[in-house]
């Protein structure tokens, strides 16, 4: 059987190698900046370094352009595979993702009701659209969870899938509406749409950060009443677990997270649904080990996707589709051949 | 005090104190409804330490009911349920789920989990921090599987298993529990003969080590054989409770079922 002591060592050496990941990413791009500098640089900053040896222009670069950026990518990155990993727990469904119960739909609409929105001013700019989105998310989930009736005791997993169904398919046909009647801004929307990480400023990383942060943390901890409900309801009641409480909270956190998440980076796809079951194939089912290696593991698949996606000018969305659906394609082979997920 | 030490001894519950005013399992007057559909009705009974107790009748008469009951997950309209001497009503459900252990319908998972990995989720309701089960968590596991005979499968994706395989998967998941009661709904529904006995003559000797086994069967003669005490279910009532060459004559057999005198006589 997995240990614990193999998570723990699986955590360590995969947080060990995110930070590595990372300063090698602050320095790929457009102006190379090797690692030992970028180290140098970050040190600086936060008073340790002494030795003046960095530019200012790298020192611009670094902190400016890249720093929020890679952030984003991580906090993004690790939201959306655990929160990916909690609706699959939850709604124990293989495929679920994140935006499972509407939120991808709620956040693309109201990020481009705002976009479309005759407003300017230097506030609006800094994060109007962001906060539309955010605020479009949670309203899809509220809608869900208010028809579904999650938490009630009476839900069925399989009326809650269908509801989220229902209601992305009402926000995406007011999408296509809103799209239509969007003329010269269909190119801010479209781009939305696709996911991405350029507008991933020290404000808006900001605002983001703390829903984020919290939320995944929140949830990577809450593997235990997660792992009960493998035995859905009646038997995660058995061993313990208040289950309409622990939908409550798990629900909440994780739209809190998705929702965040979408609104500093548009739709990005794949991260959620893939990374967890490339956890599962590693340490096994029992959501105590998924969430917390989720989140280091979302967060590195990101991070490298952006990195790509930086070099070679290609939405980050579309690199981590290219490289999330060959994965779920091969992964259901494998279930053909023997594998189940 | 013997048999205090013996039920302390056998799962490590320092609640159990079977002094003659201690009740481990017990119904006061329940009445359960469902949506203002009577279920159960004027349940009244005790259930005590190490006693092995069969619950049989018609399909629809309430078994699977009064067990949830039981086991505090369908509410009561009214009445009370006692477990270890306090209204269940009163008890968290980590507490429940440390006393009384339910060994439900099969079992249906989303993901591939192998069979320890599944019976090591028993270990929940002791409490276990992030990252999944401990050593001390999968020893247990490792002694239930054993104890039920399917150490040899423990590795196994449980969804790949035969039916009896996961019948004994999920007794050995009840065990993990360590709780003094252990419920099971038909535990030997659709299994063949020799998984029949196998999980019979597990149940014995679960009893015989002080452990409370409460169990919903359908084939009486296993049920006369085995269990000291059968409480028979009609309609949502209790309508015989005692040793089976009481409660199981023909008549009373005739009558919960609903078929002639003649034929139950023959069973």
């Amino acid at each position: 059987m997995r240990s614990t002591t193999r998570v723990r060592t699986l955590f360590t050496a995969g947080a060990l190698l995110l930070v590595g990941v990372a300063i090698a990413a602050i320095g790929v791009g457009s102006v190379a900046i090797p690692p030992t500098e970028v180290v140098g640089i970050l040190l600086q900053q936060i008073g340790v370094g002494t030795d003046a040896a960095a530019s200012l222009g790298s020192t611009a670069i670094v902190m400016e352009l890249r720093l929020p950026r890679i952030l984003a990518a991580v906090l993004v990155g690790a939201a959306l595979a655990v929160a990916g990993g909690v609706f699959q727990s939850l709604l124990r469904n293989p495929l679920a993702d994140p935006y499972v119960l509407g939120t991808s739909s709620g956040a693309a609409l109201g990020a481009a009701v705002a976009i479309l929105l005759p407003i300017s001013g230097v506030a609006w700019e800094l994060g109007g659209v962001q906060l539309a989105a955010f605020a479009g998310a949670l309203a899809a989930v509220g809608l869900v969870w208010r028809v579904a009736g999650i938490g009630s005791g009476e839900e069925r997993i399989a009326s809650v899938l269908l509801v989220g169904y229902a209601v992305a398919s009402l926000l995406a046909a007011a999408l296509s509406l809103v799209m239509l009647m969007s003329g010269a801004n269909l190119r801010a929307i479209f781009s939305f749409l696709l996911g991405g990480l350029d507008g991933a400023t020290w404000p808006r990383l900001a605002a983001a950060a703390l829903p984020l942060i919290l939320a995944t943390t929140l949830l990577a901890l809450r593997g235990r009443p997660l792992a009960a409900l493998l035995l859905g309801d009646e038997g995660a009641m058995h061993l313990g677990v208040e289950v309409r409480r622990e939908r409550r909270i798990s629900v909440a956190l994780a739209s809190l997270a998705t929702a965040a998440a979408v609104a500093l980076a548009g739709l990005i796809g794949f991260v959620g649904l893939v990374v967890p079951h490339l956890i599962r194939l590693a340490v096994g089912p029992d959501p105590r080990a998924v969430l917390p290696l989720s989140a280091i593991g979302g967060a590195l698949l990101l991070l490298v996707a952006d990195s790509v996606a930086r070099t070679i000018g290609i939405p980050v969305g579309v690199i981590t589709a290219l490289i999330g659906a060959p994965f779920l394609l091969w992964l259901l082979h494998r279930s053909r051949a023997g594998y189940a997920l | 005090m013997k048999e205090r030490e013996r039920a302390l001894d056998a799962h490590d519950q320092p609640t159990m104190t079977p002094d003659a005013s201690y009740e481990l399992l017990g119904a006061r007057d329940v009445r359960v409804t469902i949506n203002d559909v009577e279920i159960l009705r004027n349940i009244n009974l005790k259930i005590g330490v190490a006693e092995r107790v069969a619950i049989v009748g018609a399909n629809g008469a309430g078994k699977t009911s009064l067990l949830r009951a039981l086991s505090g997950t369908l509410p009561v309209a009214s009445g009370e349920v006692i477990l270890c001497s306090e209204p269940i009503s009163t008890l968290s459900r980590a507490t429940i789920a440390r006393s009384i252990a339910v060994v439900g319908a099969d079992l249906a998972l989303p993901f591939a989990t192998r069979a320890d990995e599944l019976v090591a989720l028993g270990r929940l309701p002791h409490g276990t921090g992030p990252g999944g089960p401990t050593a001390h968590d999968r020893e247990r596991a490792a002694a239930a599987l054993k104890r039920v005979g399917a150490s040899h499968i423990a590795a196994r994706d449980v969804r790949t298993l035969s039916a009896g395989e996961r019948q004994l998967i999920a007794i050995a998941l009840g065990l993990a529990q360590e709780t003094p009661i252990l419920a099971l709904d038909e535990p030997t529904v659709h299994l063949d003969l020799k998984h029949r006995v196998e999980i019979a003559d597990l149940l014995v000797g679960l009893a015989d080590r002080a452990r409370t086994v409460v169990a919903i069967f359908h084939e009486l003669e296993m049920v006369r054989d085995l269990f000291p005490r059968v409480i028979v279910m009609k309609g949502g009532q209790i309508v015989g409770d005692g040793a089976p060459s009481e409660v199981l004559t023909a008549a009373r057999v005739a009558d919960a079922w609903g078929i002639p005198v003649e034929r139950a006589a023959r069973l």
